[in-house]
């Protein structure tokens, strides 16, 4: 009904003996730290210790000199060590190969949204613990980790992510776009070019963009299965009657492989574009909501839009004020003084430009990918200015 | 760059721990121990492991004692520990009749088999603040007892059960229960799944949501057959025999309760409602109760869609989404401002712009 059964042994890991019931408390006496495994051979006795109230019994102890291929003596060789107690990046390996498999499956169907049995991690749900499983399940010794969250390396947020795969994993962290095998982000894509040996790892408070015209996981799937998007459409089409404009500012909602509609996270308007025909594997995971999907590399991604409504990226009416960019995604700061002034959001970009002014978003790539040297229109821009494809 | 609001390296992050960490020891009473919250917050204790998903009351206590009381965030801290663990075994299903109840009220019956349990309860004495709580003496140490055997006591719905008037909640096909913790939860759930979800909601929202219908807005208003709180064993089948072996024994809290919305069915019938949790907690099982009955009833009442009630009750996800909105925004606020001000320019020579507008996508 519970979890019954389901705390049965904890010792393999940390070794502290904890476990369900009264064997747990007779480990834990010791502050859970480095007592060694003490049930198995011991439940029956440790039994009556309970009976009173489910208190705490005495330890049972543990058999020296055990045979090394007993519990006990696998038990004795893990020693309790904080971090280093855990698994490699931190995640067993049976959830890591359950996480493999479903990203595998999310990429063999772009766009179709995969369930998993999604861990707590210790961070909190909403914090990127979709995108947390996914990076560790894939990391290994040699790669470069990089997270953003919301364009900066230096974020509160992104430095505590990058700390556990850090610590957990013994990945090198980067905050160079180009050197990073692994990029974790929330809610933006770097402004230099991802190529074919980098996976991009976007987190995801919002999977389905349905849930907008019906709160139903259920419903919702089947119009998948369907690919049933009027509802979709129809609010689309009452966002311009409404308001003239297709009314969504970040994740805006894409068609992938001409199947799935999809959500891309609430990247701005301003990184659609390179979700399409890239290069890079992107994979979406949302811890909360327990489900990965993918856009494989070279798939198409098309905006939702109308033919006379097309699909318009963010406008800004300065360049940046630290490296003078104009083809980049700038935020607005007020400043004590009273003055608007607009900065790339890609902080470690905006670093490279600040160096090297003429430095070019494909300056590591020998292609042409489209947007990479895209303007955005001007502020004054009539509606069928925007780039839609 | 200046410019960024939140940004912090890692030594930020650790001084800010730092800062927490000195709430909690800058007073000047001793440290409380792990034993003493274990024994002397109990409810506390109970709470932590039947939301966080792990009969472990010392590390319930250690959790509670590192999140300085904060219930969700404890059971948070034993959640993600937990999932760090291999499950290795599943225990045997076990009746409640099993169940040594230390307490068990009956409010549908006067007499029941096995007598009304009072047990230890603050129900019935008034709530007044104790000023003179200090004493570590036991009333109960000049009490006259015998030793008492355990006793099985009957569940009082056998009695409606074997009249024919309780209907049984379907039965799932292949009898393996489903894990939230280890499969993902797709709708429409199996019930196991259902049960599991609301075991591990947070107390406050299955209370919350429970009222609700009581409320008014929902059809359920049980009868309680009976609330009991005892130590229930747990069995694990033998490796070698296959014999079921007690292996240690959980305290819980259960609650089955009948629900009089027989008119929706062709053979008048109570519906059934249950609750099950770790540790003592009587609000949230009787609350479980209602919520597994209303998610099996048709209604268009919040209590009724099986989807909203499990989506809402977990407190890990309701307490990380409502505190991600901490989270720097500024990209997502960035866009929302382009769209809005591209509307106010279209809007401009029509007079006022539409002041508020639900701008959707800023996460
Ligand atoms: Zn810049």
């Amino acid at each position: 009904m519970t979890d019954r059964g389901e705390s049965d042994d904890d010792t393999l890991r940390t070794g502290d003996g904890v476990d369900a019931g009264e064997s747990s408390t007779a480990a834990e006496t010791e502050a859970g730290e480095s007592t060694t495994g003490t049930e198995t051979d011991a439940e029956d006795e440790t039994r009556e210790g309970l009976e009173s109230d489910g208190g705490v019994s005495e330890p049972a102890p543990s058999s020296p000199g055990v045979a090394p291929e007993s519990v006990d003596g696998l038990l004795e060789g893990v020693e309790s060590a904080g971090i280093e107690g855990y698994n490699y990046a931190y995640l067993d390996e049976h959830t890591k190969r359950e996480v493999r498999r479903a990203t595998l499956k999310a990429i063999a169907i772009p766009g179709h949204q995969v369930p998993f049995a999604s861990r707590e991690m210790p961070l909190a749900r909403g914090w990127g613990t979709g995108g947390i499983q996914v990076s560790l399940s894939l990391l290994g010794p040699d790669d470069t980790f990089k997270v953003i969250d919301q364009g900066s390396d230096e974020s509160v947020n992104a430095a505590n992510i990058r700390r556990l795969a850090e610590t957990t994993a013994n990945v090198d962290p980067t905050r160079d776009t180009t050197a990073a095998s692994i990029i974790q982000t929330r809610h933006r894509i770097p402004e230099e070019v991802l190529t074919d040996e980098q996976i991009l790892v976007l987190q995801v408070p919002t999977t389905d963009p349905l849930r907008k015209v019906d709160g139903s996981d259920d419903r919702n799937r089947r119009r998948h299965a369907h690919q049933n998007y009027s509802k979709m459409w129809v609010s689309l089409y009452e966002n311009v009657v409404e308001w003239d404009e297709i009314q969504i500012g970040a994740a805006y909602p894409v068609l992938v492989n001409g199947r799935y509609l999809m959500s891309p996270s609430p990247i701005p308007r301003w990184d659609t574009p390179k979700l399409h025909q890239a290069e890079t594997l992107f994979l979406f995971a949302a811890g909360r909501e327990a489900r990965i999907y993918a856009v494989p590399p070279h798939t198409d991604v098309e905006p939702l839009a109308f033919e006379d409504k097309r699909f318009q990226r963010e406008r800004f009416p300065e360049a940046c004020a630290l490296c003078g960019s104009t083809d980049t995604y700038r935020t607005e700061v007020e400043t004590d003084d009273g003055k608007r002034l607009y900065a790339c959001n890609d902080t470690s970009f905006c670093e490279k430009r600040q160096r090297d002014p003429s430095i070019q978003k494909a300056h590591h790539v020998d292609r042409d990918v489209g947007w990479e040297r895209l303007e955005e229109p001007a502020v004054d821009a009539a509606n069928d200015g925007g780039e839609g494809r | 760059m200046g410019y960024v609001a939140v940004e912090a390296g890692e030594e930020v992050i650790e001084r800010a721990e730092q800062l927490f960490e000195k709430r909690r020891t800058e007073g000047e009473s001793d440290p409380v121990s792990i034993d003493q919250i274990d024994e002397q917050f109990g409810r506390l204790v109970g709470q932590v492991m039947n939301e966080g998903g792990l009969y472990a009351p010392k590390l319930a206590a250690r959790a509670l004692k590192q999140a300085q009381g904060d219930t969700v965030e404890a059971s948070f801290l034993l959640r993600a520990y937990r999932s760090t663990l291999e499950r290795w075994d599943d225990s045997v299903p076990v009746s409640s009749d099993e169940m040594f109840a230390t307490r068990r009220v009956s409010p549908a019956y006067k007499d029941v088999p096995g007598g009304q349990i009072l047990g230890a309860t603050k129900d019935y004495t008034q709530r007044l603040l104790d000023f003179d709580l200090d004493g570590g003496d036991d009333p109960t140490a000049d009490w006259d007892l015998e030793e008492a055997e355990p006793e099985s006591l009957r569940n009082v719905l056998e009695i409606l059960r074997e009249e024919g008037l309780l209907a049984e909640p379907s039965a799932e096909d292949d009898g393996e229960d489903y894990d939230t913790t280890r499969e993902p939860l797709v709708y429409p759930a199996p019930r196991s799944a259902i049960l599991q979800e609301l075991a591990r909601g947070e107390t406050g929202a299955i209370t919350a949501l429970g009222y609700s219908t009581l409320r008014g807005y929902g059809s359920v208003h049980p009868t309680l057959g009976e609330v009991r709180v005892g130590s229930l064993p747990v069995q694990i089948e033998h490796p070698y025999t296959g014999d079921p072996v007690e292996v240690t024994s959980v305290e819980v809290s259960e609650c089955e309760s009948v629900v009089p919305e027989y008119e929706k069915r062709d053979d008048a019938q109570f519906s059934f409602g249950y609750g099950l949790v770790f540790g003592r907690n009587e609000r949230k099982v009787i609350g479980m109760s209602i919520l597994d009955a209303s998610t099996q009833l048709e209604g268009n009442e919040p209590v009724h869609d099986t989807e909203f009630v499990c989506q809402i009750v977990d407190g890990v996800d309701s307490f990380g989404f409502i505190e991600h909105l901490k989270l720097p925004h500024y990209v997502t606020f960035q866009s929302t401002l382009d769209r809005i001000r591209a509307i106010r320019e279209r809007t401009a020579d029509g007079g006022d712009s539409p002041a508020t507008t639900e701008v959707s996508g800023d996460d």
